[in-house]
Protein backbone atom coordinates (compact mmCIF):
# COMPACT_ATOMS: atom_id res chain seq x y z
CA UNK A 1 0.00 0.00 0.00
CA UNK A 2 2.85 2.37 0.83
CA UNK A 3 6.09 1.70 -0.95
CA UNK A 4 9.15 3.78 -0.09
CA UNK A 5 12.26 3.01 -2.08
CA UNK A 6 15.63 4.69 -1.46
CA UNK A 7 13.95 7.98 -0.58
CA UNK A 8 16.26 10.80 0.48
CA UNK A 9 15.59 14.38 1.42
CA UNK A 10 17.95 17.20 2.34
CA UNK A 11 17.31 20.71 3.58
CA UNK A 12 20.33 22.66 2.46
CA UNK A 13 23.39 20.88 3.87
CA UNK A 14 21.33 18.84 6.35
CA UNK A 15 20.31 15.39 5.24
CA UNK A 16 16.95 14.74 6.90
CA UNK A 17 16.24 11.33 5.35
CA UNK A 18 18.79 9.07 3.75
CA UNK A 19 17.98 6.20 1.33
CA UNK A 20 14.97 5.06 3.27
CA UNK A 21 13.12 1.96 2.07
CA UNK A 22 10.11 0.07 3.40
CA UNK A 23 6.76 -1.38 2.33
CA UNK A 24 3.56 -1.24 4.34
CA UNK A 25 0.86 -3.84 4.00
CA UNK A 26 -2.89 -3.21 4.25
CA UNK A 27 -4.99 -3.92 7.33
CA UNK A 28 -2.53 -3.11 10.06
CA UNK A 29 -1.00 -0.27 12.02
CA UNK A 30 2.69 0.41 11.64
CA UNK A 31 4.41 2.65 14.15
CA UNK A 32 7.11 5.08 13.14
CA UNK A 33 9.44 5.78 16.05
CA UNK A 34 12.57 7.82 16.48
CA UNK A 35 14.08 10.68 18.47
CA UNK A 36 13.39 14.33 17.67
CA UNK A 37 14.99 15.29 14.37
CA UNK A 38 15.26 11.64 13.29
CA UNK A 39 13.42 12.32 10.04
CA UNK A 40 9.97 10.95 10.97
CA UNK A 41 7.98 14.02 10.01
CA UNK A 42 10.01 14.50 6.83
CA UNK A 43 9.27 10.87 5.94
CA UNK A 44 5.53 11.16 6.42
CA UNK A 45 5.44 14.53 4.69
CA UNK A 46 7.10 12.94 1.68
CA UNK A 47 4.58 10.10 1.68
CA UNK A 48 1.71 12.58 2.04
CA UNK A 49 3.05 14.61 -0.87
CA UNK A 50 3.75 17.76 1.16
CA UNK A 51 7.46 17.42 0.48
CA UNK A 52 9.05 15.99 -2.60
CA UNK A 53 11.86 13.43 -2.16
CA UNK A 54 15.20 14.50 -3.70
CA UNK A 55 15.93 10.95 -4.82
CA UNK A 56 14.17 7.60 -4.71
CA UNK A 57 10.49 6.91 -5.15
CA UNK A 58 7.39 6.74 -2.99
CA UNK A 59 4.07 5.31 -4.03
CA UNK A 60 0.71 5.17 -2.29
CA UNK A 61 -1.70 2.45 -3.41
CA UNK A 62 0.32 2.07 -6.59
CA UNK A 63 0.43 5.79 -7.47
CA UNK A 64 3.78 7.54 -7.45
CA UNK A 65 3.62 10.67 -5.27
CA UNK A 66 5.91 12.59 -7.62
CA UNK A 67 4.68 11.63 -11.06
CA UNK A 68 1.00 11.15 -10.15
CA UNK A 69 0.51 13.30 -7.05
CA UNK A 70 -3.22 13.96 -7.37
CA UNK A 71 -4.08 10.23 -7.65
CA UNK A 72 -1.71 9.35 -4.79
CA UNK A 73 -3.20 12.05 -2.52
CA UNK A 74 -6.74 10.95 -3.29
CA UNK A 75 -5.93 7.55 -1.74
CA UNK A 76 -4.44 9.04 1.36
CA UNK A 77 -5.84 10.44 4.59
CA UNK A 78 -3.38 12.58 6.50
CA UNK A 79 -3.55 14.04 9.98
CA UNK A 80 -0.62 16.41 10.46
CA UNK A 81 0.82 17.03 13.92
CA UNK A 82 -1.40 19.31 16.07
CA UNK A 83 -4.29 18.91 13.58
CA UNK A 84 -4.22 22.36 11.93
CA UNK A 85 -7.80 23.50 11.27
CA UNK A 86 -9.72 26.63 10.32
CA UNK A 87 -10.98 27.90 13.65
CA UNK A 88 -13.74 30.06 12.21
CA UNK A 89 -15.48 27.04 10.67
CA UNK A 90 -17.72 24.49 12.36
CA UNK A 91 -16.69 20.81 12.16
CA UNK A 92 -19.54 20.02 9.75
CA UNK A 93 -18.51 22.96 7.50
CA UNK A 94 -14.85 21.93 7.61
CA UNK A 95 -15.67 18.32 6.75
CA UNK A 96 -17.85 19.52 3.86
CA UNK A 97 -14.95 21.67 2.62
CA UNK A 98 -12.53 18.73 2.86
CA UNK A 99 -14.99 16.44 1.07
CA UNK A 100 -15.26 19.00 -1.75
CA UNK A 101 -11.47 19.08 -2.06
CA UNK A 102 -11.67 15.34 -2.68
CA UNK A 103 -14.35 15.98 -5.35
CA UNK A 104 -17.08 14.02 -3.57
CA UNK A 105 -20.54 14.56 -5.03
CA UNK A 106 -23.27 16.18 -2.90
CA UNK A 107 -24.96 12.87 -1.85
CA UNK A 108 -21.54 11.30 -1.19
CA UNK A 109 -20.55 14.28 0.93
CA UNK A 110 -23.72 14.13 2.96
CA UNK A 111 -23.35 10.45 3.81
CA UNK A 112 -19.57 10.69 4.33
CA UNK A 113 -19.88 13.60 6.75
CA UNK A 114 -22.63 11.84 8.74
CA UNK A 115 -20.50 8.70 8.84
CA UNK A 116 -17.30 10.35 10.09
CA UNK A 117 -19.11 12.58 12.58
CA UNK A 118 -20.66 9.47 14.05
CA UNK A 119 -17.44 7.45 13.91
CA UNK A 120 -15.33 10.16 15.53
CA UNK A 121 -18.06 10.90 18.08
CA UNK A 122 -18.46 14.52 17.05
CA UNK A 123 -22.24 14.67 16.92
CA UNK A 124 -22.58 17.08 19.85
CA UNK A 125 -19.85 19.36 18.54
CA UNK A 126 -20.61 19.32 14.80
CA UNK A 127 -22.19 22.77 14.85
CA UNK A 128 -19.89 24.59 17.27
CA UNK A 129 -17.00 26.65 15.98
CA UNK A 130 -13.72 24.69 15.86
CA UNK A 131 -12.03 27.57 17.68
CA UNK A 132 -14.06 26.91 20.84
CA UNK A 133 -13.54 23.13 20.87
CA UNK A 134 -11.14 21.39 23.26
CA UNK A 135 -7.87 20.00 21.93
CA UNK A 136 -9.26 16.48 22.03
CA UNK A 137 -12.25 17.41 19.91
CA UNK A 138 -10.05 19.32 17.46
CA UNK A 139 -7.91 16.21 17.13
CA UNK A 140 -11.06 14.24 16.38
CA UNK A 141 -12.12 16.80 13.76
CA UNK A 142 -8.69 16.41 12.15
CA UNK A 143 -9.07 12.65 12.19
CA UNK A 144 -12.59 12.88 10.75
CA UNK A 145 -11.25 15.13 7.98
CA UNK A 146 -8.52 12.59 7.23
CA UNK A 147 -11.05 9.79 6.69
CA UNK A 148 -13.95 11.73 5.15
CA UNK A 149 -13.08 10.41 1.66
CA UNK A 150 -12.65 6.86 3.01
CA UNK A 151 -8.98 6.48 2.02
CA UNK A 152 -7.27 3.09 1.99
CA UNK A 153 -4.14 4.62 3.54
CA UNK A 154 -4.03 6.72 6.69
CA UNK A 155 -1.03 8.64 8.02
CA UNK A 156 -1.29 10.02 11.53
CA UNK A 157 1.37 12.29 13.00
CA UNK A 158 1.24 12.34 16.81
CA UNK A 159 -2.54 11.81 16.93
CA UNK A 160 -2.67 11.68 20.74
CA UNK A 161 -0.25 14.54 21.38
CA UNK A 162 -1.53 16.77 24.18
CA UNK A 163 -4.59 14.67 24.93
CA UNK A 164 -5.62 13.63 28.43
CA UNK A 165 -5.54 9.88 29.26
CA UNK A 166 -9.26 9.40 28.58
CA UNK A 167 -9.02 11.18 25.22
CA UNK A 168 -5.91 9.16 24.38
CA UNK A 169 -7.75 5.94 25.04
CA UNK A 170 -10.71 7.01 22.89
CA UNK A 171 -8.42 8.10 20.04
CA UNK A 172 -6.41 4.87 20.26
CA UNK A 173 -9.59 2.80 20.07
CA UNK A 174 -10.74 4.81 17.08
CA UNK A 175 -7.42 4.31 15.28
CA UNK A 176 -7.55 0.57 15.97
CA UNK A 177 -11.09 0.51 14.56
CA UNK A 178 -9.97 2.40 11.44
CA UNK A 179 -7.05 0.05 10.88
CA UNK A 180 -9.24 -2.98 10.34
CA UNK A 181 -9.58 -2.18 6.66
CA UNK A 182 -6.79 0.35 6.08
CA UNK A 183 -3.05 0.75 6.08
CA UNK A 184 -2.21 3.02 8.99
CA UNK A 185 1.16 4.64 9.58
CA UNK A 186 1.31 6.06 13.09
CA UNK A 187 4.08 8.48 13.92
CA UNK A 188 4.37 9.02 17.66
CA UNK A 189 6.65 9.60 20.61
CA UNK A 190 4.40 7.60 22.91
CA UNK A 191 6.01 4.17 22.89
CA UNK A 192 3.35 2.40 25.00
CA UNK A 193 0.91 3.52 22.31
CA UNK A 194 3.00 1.73 19.71
CA UNK A 195 3.27 -1.37 21.89
CA UNK A 196 -0.50 -1.50 22.27
CA UNK A 197 -1.60 -0.59 18.77
CA UNK A 198 1.06 -1.52 16.23
CA UNK A 199 1.71 -4.82 14.57
CA UNK A 200 4.97 -3.50 13.18
CA UNK A 201 7.46 -0.82 14.17
CA UNK A 202 9.89 1.18 12.06
CA UNK A 203 12.64 2.93 14.01
CA UNK A 204 14.36 5.88 12.36
CA UNK A 205 17.47 7.62 13.61
CA UNK A 206 19.65 10.10 11.78
CA UNK A 207 17.37 9.83 8.76
CA UNK A 208 18.00 6.08 8.41
CA UNK A 209 15.83 3.07 9.13
CA UNK A 210 17.61 1.25 11.94
CA UNK A 211 15.00 -1.34 12.87
CA UNK A 212 11.89 -2.85 11.36
CA UNK A 213 9.80 -5.59 12.93
CA UNK A 214 7.07 -6.50 15.43
CA UNK A 215 7.25 -4.46 18.67
CA UNK A 216 8.31 -7.46 20.76
CA UNK A 217 11.24 -8.16 18.44
CA UNK A 218 12.56 -4.62 18.01
CA UNK A 219 16.03 -4.18 19.45
CA UNK A 220 15.99 -7.63 20.98
CA UNK A 221 19.41 -9.08 21.58
CA UNK A 222 18.96 -12.81 21.89
CA UNK A 223 21.56 -13.04 24.64
CA UNK A 224 20.31 -10.00 26.59
CA UNK A 225 19.91 -10.37 30.36
CA UNK A 226 17.92 -8.26 32.77
CA UNK A 227 18.72 -8.29 36.47
CA UNK A 228 17.52 -6.53 39.55
CA UNK A 229 20.26 -6.32 42.16
CA UNK A 230 21.18 -4.46 45.30
CA UNK A 231 23.26 -1.27 45.30
CA UNK A 232 24.42 1.05 42.53
CA UNK A 233 25.80 0.46 39.07
CA UNK A 234 29.28 1.19 40.35
CA UNK A 235 32.76 0.10 39.33
CA UNK A 236 32.89 -3.16 41.40
CA UNK A 237 29.59 -4.24 39.89
CA UNK A 238 30.74 -3.48 36.34
CA UNK A 239 34.03 -5.31 36.89
CA UNK A 240 32.19 -8.34 38.29
CA UNK A 241 29.84 -8.52 35.30
CA UNK A 242 32.50 -7.96 32.63
CA UNK A 243 34.76 -10.52 34.26
CA UNK A 244 31.89 -13.01 34.04
CA UNK A 245 30.69 -12.18 30.51
CA UNK A 246 33.58 -10.50 28.71
CA UNK A 247 35.18 -7.10 28.27
CA UNK A 248 32.77 -5.72 25.66
CA UNK A 249 29.61 -6.43 27.62
CA UNK A 250 27.30 -3.44 27.60
CA UNK A 251 25.64 -2.57 30.92
CA UNK A 252 22.86 0.01 31.06
CA UNK A 253 20.66 1.07 33.92
CA UNK A 254 17.02 0.39 33.12
CA UNK A 255 14.54 3.20 33.70
CA UNK A 256 11.94 1.50 35.83
CA UNK A 257 8.87 3.49 36.76
CA UNK A 258 8.82 2.45 40.41
CA UNK A 259 12.37 1.43 41.42
CA UNK A 260 12.75 -0.24 44.79
CA UNK A 261 14.88 1.92 47.10
CA UNK A 262 18.44 0.56 47.20
CA UNK A 263 17.90 -1.68 44.19
CA UNK A 264 18.63 -1.19 40.52
CA UNK A 265 17.57 -2.90 37.35
CA UNK A 266 20.23 -3.47 34.71
CA UNK A 267 20.11 -4.45 31.07
CA UNK A 268 23.17 -6.49 30.20
CA UNK A 269 24.11 -7.14 26.61
CA UNK A 270 27.12 -9.42 26.11
CA UNK A 271 29.15 -8.56 23.01
CA UNK A 272 27.60 -10.33 20.00
CA UNK A 273 30.92 -11.91 18.95
CA UNK A 274 31.74 -13.09 22.47
CA UNK A 275 32.89 -16.66 22.21
CA UNK A 276 31.55 -18.82 24.97
CA UNK A 277 32.04 -22.41 25.83
CA UNK A 278 29.25 -24.78 24.93
CA UNK A 279 26.80 -25.36 27.78
CA UNK A 280 27.82 -22.23 29.70
CA UNK A 281 25.08 -20.27 31.48
CA UNK A 282 25.58 -16.47 31.44
CA UNK A 283 22.77 -15.89 33.96
CA UNK A 284 24.40 -18.30 36.42
CA UNK A 285 27.79 -16.65 35.77
CA UNK A 286 26.38 -13.23 36.62
CA UNK A 287 24.65 -14.53 39.75
CA UNK A 288 27.94 -16.05 40.92
CA UNK A 289 29.90 -12.89 40.11
CA UNK A 290 27.47 -10.66 42.03
CA UNK A 291 27.44 -13.07 44.97
CA UNK A 292 31.23 -12.74 44.93
CA UNK A 293 30.96 -8.99 45.63
CA UNK A 294 28.12 -9.42 48.13
CA UNK A 295 25.37 -8.00 45.96
CA UNK A 296 21.99 -9.63 46.46
CA UNK A 297 20.06 -10.46 43.29
CA UNK A 298 16.28 -10.32 43.41
CA UNK A 299 15.53 -11.16 39.82
CA UNK A 300 17.52 -12.34 36.83
CA UNK A 301 16.14 -13.32 33.46
CA UNK A 302 16.73 -13.38 29.75
CA UNK A 303 13.50 -11.48 29.28
CA UNK A 304 13.57 -8.50 26.98
CA UNK A 305 13.57 -4.97 28.30
CA UNK A 306 10.45 -2.87 27.62
CA UNK A 307 10.18 -1.48 24.07
CA UNK A 308 11.05 2.03 25.22
CA UNK A 309 14.40 0.90 26.63
CA UNK A 310 15.13 -1.28 23.62
CA UNK A 311 14.42 1.59 21.22
CA UNK A 312 16.57 4.02 23.22
CA UNK A 313 19.32 1.42 23.43
CA UNK A 314 19.07 0.75 19.71
CA UNK A 315 19.35 4.44 18.89
CA UNK A 316 22.34 4.84 21.21
CA UNK A 317 24.06 1.79 19.74
CA UNK A 318 23.49 3.13 16.22
CA UNK A 319 24.94 6.50 17.21
CA UNK A 320 27.99 4.75 18.68
CA UNK A 321 28.51 2.63 15.57
CA UNK A 322 28.11 5.63 13.26
CA UNK A 323 29.64 8.50 15.20
CA UNK A 324 29.54 10.74 12.14
CA UNK A 325 25.83 10.23 11.67
CA UNK A 326 23.44 13.05 12.48
CA UNK A 327 22.08 12.53 16.03
CA UNK B 1 -4.53 21.33 -14.11
CA UNK B 2 -7.44 23.12 -12.43
CA UNK B 3 -10.21 21.04 -10.85
CA UNK B 4 -13.53 22.96 -10.74
CA UNK B 5 -15.07 21.55 -7.55
CA UNK B 6 -11.99 21.97 -5.33
CA UNK B 7 -11.42 25.42 -6.88
CA UNK B 8 -14.94 26.50 -5.93
CA UNK B 9 -14.51 24.95 -2.48
CA UNK B 10 -11.32 26.94 -1.88
CA UNK B 11 -12.86 30.13 -3.28
CA UNK B 12 -15.99 29.60 -1.17
CA UNK B 13 -13.97 29.09 2.00
CA UNK B 14 -11.92 32.24 1.32
CA UNK B 15 -15.04 34.26 0.66
CA UNK B 16 -16.82 32.83 3.70
CA UNK B 17 -13.82 33.32 5.98
CA UNK B 18 -13.61 36.96 5.00
CA UNK B 19 -17.09 37.54 6.41
CA UNK B 20 -16.81 35.11 9.31
CA UNK B 21 -14.21 37.33 10.94
CA UNK B 22 -14.62 40.94 12.16
CA UNK B 23 -11.77 42.06 9.87
CA UNK B 24 -13.87 41.41 6.77
CA UNK B 25 -16.80 43.41 8.06
CA UNK B 26 -14.57 46.24 9.27
CA UNK B 27 -12.84 46.52 5.87
CA UNK B 28 -16.22 46.41 4.11
CA UNK B 29 -17.70 49.04 6.43
CA UNK B 30 -14.69 51.34 6.03
CA UNK B 31 -14.80 51.02 2.26
CA UNK B 32 -18.54 51.75 2.24
CA UNK B 33 -18.04 54.76 4.50
CA UNK B 34 -15.18 56.24 2.50
CA UNK B 35 -16.90 55.69 -0.83
CA UNK B 36 -20.04 57.29 0.62
CA UNK B 37 -18.00 60.37 1.52
CA UNK B 38 -16.45 60.39 -1.97
CA UNK B 39 -19.85 60.01 -3.56
CA UNK B 40 -21.31 62.87 -1.54
CA UNK B 41 -18.40 65.22 -2.13
CA UNK B 42 -17.45 64.35 -5.71
CA UNK B 43 -20.66 63.30 -7.41
CA UNK B 44 -23.62 65.15 -5.91
CA UNK B 45 -23.13 68.56 -7.49
CA UNK B 46 -26.29 70.48 -8.37
CA UNK B 47 -26.26 71.63 -11.96
CA UNK B 48 -23.39 69.32 -12.98
CA UNK B 49 -23.93 66.33 -15.30
CA UNK B 50 -25.16 63.22 -13.47
CA UNK B 51 -22.21 60.88 -13.69
CA UNK B 52 -20.37 58.52 -11.38
CA UNK B 53 -17.10 59.15 -13.17
CA UNK B 54 -15.70 61.20 -10.27
CA UNK B 55 -16.69 58.46 -7.85
CA UNK B 56 -15.03 55.57 -9.69
CA UNK B 57 -11.58 57.16 -9.96
CA UNK B 58 -11.03 57.73 -6.20
CA UNK B 59 -12.82 54.44 -5.43
CA UNK B 60 -10.04 52.74 -7.41
CA UNK B 61 -7.49 54.58 -5.26
CA UNK B 62 -9.10 53.17 -2.12
CA UNK B 63 -8.53 49.66 -3.45
CA UNK B 64 -4.85 50.34 -2.99
CA UNK B 65 -5.40 49.79 0.75
CA UNK B 66 -8.34 47.41 0.64
CA UNK B 67 -6.87 44.82 -1.76
CA UNK B 68 -3.68 44.19 0.27
CA UNK B 69 -5.83 43.91 3.42
CA UNK B 70 -7.79 41.11 1.76
CA UNK B 71 -4.92 39.36 0.00
CA UNK B 72 -2.51 39.40 2.95
CA UNK B 73 -4.18 36.42 4.60
CA UNK B 74 -4.56 34.21 1.52
CA UNK B 75 -1.40 32.13 2.02
CA UNK B 76 0.36 33.79 4.95
CA UNK B 77 -2.42 32.73 7.31
CA UNK B 78 -2.31 29.15 6.01
CA UNK B 79 1.46 29.00 6.52
CA UNK B 80 1.23 30.45 10.01
CA UNK B 81 -1.61 28.18 11.16
CA UNK B 82 -0.14 25.09 9.46
CA UNK B 83 -3.36 24.57 7.48
CA UNK B 84 -1.34 24.68 4.26
CA UNK B 85 -0.26 21.10 5.06
CA UNK B 86 -3.71 19.46 4.89
CA UNK B 87 -4.57 21.72 1.94
CA UNK B 88 -1.43 20.82 -0.01
CA UNK B 89 -1.89 17.12 0.66
CA UNK B 90 -5.43 17.11 -0.76
CA UNK B 91 -5.69 15.95 -4.38
CA UNK B 92 -5.51 19.52 -5.61
CA UNK B 93 -2.74 21.06 -7.69
CA UNK B 94 -1.00 24.31 -6.68
CA UNK B 95 -2.68 26.16 -9.58
CA UNK B 96 -6.13 25.20 -8.28
CA UNK B 97 -5.15 26.48 -4.84
CA UNK B 98 -3.80 29.78 -6.21
CA UNK B 99 -6.73 30.44 -8.54
CA UNK B 100 -9.26 29.31 -5.92
CA UNK B 101 -7.91 31.67 -3.30
CA UNK B 102 -7.63 34.54 -5.78
CA UNK B 103 -11.21 33.95 -6.94
CA UNK B 104 -12.44 34.00 -3.35
CA UNK B 105 -10.60 37.25 -2.69
CA UNK B 106 -11.98 38.84 -5.87
CA UNK B 107 -15.47 37.73 -4.87
CA UNK B 108 -14.91 39.42 -1.50
CA UNK B 109 -14.06 42.72 -3.24
CA UNK B 110 -17.10 42.30 -5.49
CA UNK B 111 -19.24 41.80 -2.37
CA UNK B 112 -17.72 44.95 -0.88
CA UNK B 113 -18.80 46.88 -3.95
CA UNK B 114 -22.44 45.79 -3.56
CA UNK B 115 -23.33 48.54 -1.02
CA UNK B 116 -21.96 51.14 -3.47
CA UNK B 117 -24.72 50.16 -5.92
CA UNK B 118 -26.89 52.44 -3.82
CA UNK B 119 -25.03 55.45 -5.26
CA UNK B 120 -26.26 55.12 -8.86
CA UNK B 121 -29.77 54.67 -7.48
CA UNK B 122 -29.47 57.84 -5.38
CA UNK B 123 -27.97 59.69 -8.32
CA UNK B 124 -30.77 58.53 -10.61
CA UNK B 125 -33.33 59.84 -8.10
CA UNK B 126 -31.60 63.20 -7.93
CA UNK B 127 -30.81 63.58 -11.63
CA UNK B 128 -33.15 65.19 -14.15
CA UNK B 129 -32.51 62.73 -16.95
CA UNK B 130 -31.65 59.05 -17.14
CA UNK B 131 -28.15 57.85 -16.15
CA UNK B 132 -25.79 56.24 -18.65
CA UNK B 133 -26.06 52.60 -17.51
CA UNK B 134 -23.22 51.57 -19.84
CA UNK B 135 -20.83 54.04 -18.25
CA UNK B 136 -21.78 52.82 -14.77
CA UNK B 137 -21.26 49.19 -15.77
CA UNK B 138 -17.92 50.12 -17.34
CA UNK B 139 -16.89 51.96 -14.16
CA UNK B 140 -17.67 48.94 -11.97
CA UNK B 141 -15.87 46.68 -14.44
CA UNK B 142 -12.85 48.98 -14.16
CA UNK B 143 -12.94 48.72 -10.36
CA UNK B 144 -13.04 44.93 -10.60
CA UNK B 145 -10.10 44.92 -13.02
CA UNK B 146 -8.08 47.15 -10.71
CA UNK B 147 -8.97 44.90 -7.75
CA UNK B 148 -7.97 41.89 -9.84
CA UNK B 149 -4.53 43.33 -10.51
CA UNK B 150 -3.95 44.47 -6.93
CA UNK B 151 -5.14 41.13 -5.52
CA UNK B 152 -2.86 39.18 -7.85
CA UNK B 153 0.11 41.23 -6.58
CA UNK B 154 -1.07 40.49 -3.03
CA UNK B 155 -1.54 36.79 -3.79
CA UNK B 156 2.02 36.52 -5.07
CA UNK B 157 3.42 38.36 -2.04
CA UNK B 158 1.33 36.25 0.34
CA UNK B 159 2.88 33.03 -1.01
CA UNK B 160 6.31 34.26 0.09
CA UNK B 161 5.77 34.96 3.79
CA UNK B 162 3.93 33.61 6.80
CA UNK B 163 3.46 37.10 8.23
CA UNK B 164 0.21 38.78 7.27
CA UNK B 165 1.51 42.18 8.32
CA UNK B 166 4.56 41.77 6.13
CA UNK B 167 2.41 40.57 3.23
CA UNK B 168 0.19 43.65 3.61
CA UNK B 169 3.11 46.07 3.78
CA UNK B 170 5.07 44.54 0.89
CA UNK B 171 1.96 44.53 -1.32
CA UNK B 172 1.12 48.12 -0.41
CA UNK B 173 4.70 49.28 -1.02
CA UNK B 174 4.83 47.43 -4.35
CA UNK B 175 1.56 49.02 -5.50
CA UNK B 176 2.63 52.50 -4.37
CA UNK B 177 5.99 52.08 -6.13
CA UNK B 178 4.23 51.12 -9.36
CA UNK B 179 1.98 54.14 -8.98
CA UNK B 180 4.88 56.49 -8.27
CA UNK B 181 6.89 55.05 -11.15
CA UNK B 182 3.99 55.60 -13.53
CA UNK B 183 3.10 59.02 -12.08
CA UNK B 184 5.39 61.56 -10.39
CA UNK B 185 8.65 59.68 -11.09
CA UNK B 186 7.81 59.36 -14.79
CA UNK B 187 8.20 63.13 -15.17
CA UNK B 188 11.88 62.83 -14.31
CA UNK B 189 12.52 59.61 -16.21
CA UNK B 190 14.58 59.46 -19.44
CA UNK B 191 12.52 59.80 -22.61
CA UNK B 192 12.88 56.20 -23.75
CA UNK B 193 11.30 54.98 -20.49
CA UNK B 194 8.22 57.20 -20.72
CA UNK B 195 6.10 54.86 -22.89
CA UNK B 196 6.89 51.92 -20.60
CA UNK B 197 6.04 53.86 -17.45
CA UNK B 198 2.86 55.19 -19.03
CA UNK B 199 1.78 51.62 -19.67
CA UNK B 200 2.19 50.86 -15.97
CA UNK B 201 -0.36 53.45 -14.90
CA UNK B 202 -3.25 51.53 -13.40
CA UNK B 203 -5.08 54.71 -12.40
CA UNK B 204 -5.03 56.07 -15.97
CA UNK B 205 -6.52 52.83 -17.22
CA UNK B 206 -9.14 52.88 -14.44
CA UNK B 207 -10.00 56.45 -15.45
CA UNK B 208 -10.74 55.23 -18.98
CA UNK B 209 -13.21 52.68 -17.60
CA UNK B 210 -14.68 55.35 -15.30
CA UNK B 211 -15.30 57.53 -18.34
CA UNK B 212 -17.44 54.74 -19.76
CA UNK B 213 -14.95 53.70 -22.42
CA UNK B 214 -14.26 49.98 -22.76
CA UNK B 215 -10.97 49.48 -24.60
CA UNK B 216 -9.77 45.98 -25.28
CA UNK B 217 -6.10 46.91 -24.73
CA UNK B 218 -6.86 47.85 -21.12
CA UNK B 219 -8.87 44.67 -20.60
CA UNK B 220 -6.00 42.63 -22.03
CA UNK B 221 -3.51 44.51 -19.82
CA UNK B 222 -5.39 43.73 -16.61
CA UNK B 223 -6.04 40.09 -17.51
CA UNK B 224 -2.52 39.40 -18.82
CA UNK B 225 -0.74 41.13 -15.93
CA UNK B 226 -2.91 39.43 -13.33
CA UNK B 227 -2.39 36.08 -15.06
CA UNK B 228 1.39 36.57 -15.05
CA UNK B 229 1.37 37.49 -11.34
CA UNK B 230 -0.77 34.44 -10.50
CA UNK B 231 1.66 32.29 -12.49
CA UNK B 232 4.35 33.78 -10.26
CA UNK B 233 2.30 32.83 -7.19
CA UNK B 234 1.96 29.30 -8.58
CA UNK B 235 5.74 29.08 -9.08
CA UNK B 236 6.36 30.44 -5.58
CA UNK B 237 3.99 27.90 -4.02
CA UNK B 238 5.47 25.05 -6.03
CA UNK B 239 8.99 25.99 -4.96
CA UNK B 240 7.88 26.22 -1.35
CA UNK B 241 6.17 22.81 -1.52
CA UNK B 242 9.23 21.25 -3.10
CA UNK B 243 11.50 22.38 -0.25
Amino acid sequence: MINVKDASKSFGPTRAVSTLSFDLEPGRITGLLGPNGAGKTTTIRMIAGFLSPDTGSISVAGCDVRTNPVAARSKLGYLPEAAPLYHELKPAQYLDYRAKLFSLSRPERKSAIARVIDRCRLTDMAHKRIGVLSKGYRQRVGLAAAIVHDPPVLILDEPTNGLDPAQMRTTRALIAELATDRTVLLCTHVIPEVERACARVLVIAGGRLIADGPPDEIGIQTNAIRIECEGQCDQPLRIAITSALGENTKITTAQTQLPRPGWITLNIAPAPNQSRAAGCDPQADIARALAGINRAVRHISGAAAPLEERVVDLIERTAEQEPGARP
Amino acid sequence: MISPQPLLAIAGREFGSMFRTPVGWIVTALYALLTAVLFTLQTIDPGAPATLRYFFTPAAWLLLIVAPAISMRLFSEEYKAGTIEPLSTAPVGPMTIVVGKFTGALASVAAMLIPTLAYPIVLALLADGPLDAGAIASGYLGLLFVAMLYLSVGTLVSTTTDSQVLAFLITLIALVLIMVAAGPAARHAPGFLLPVLAELSVQNRAAVFAAGVLESRHVVFFIATSGALLAGAYASLTIREGR
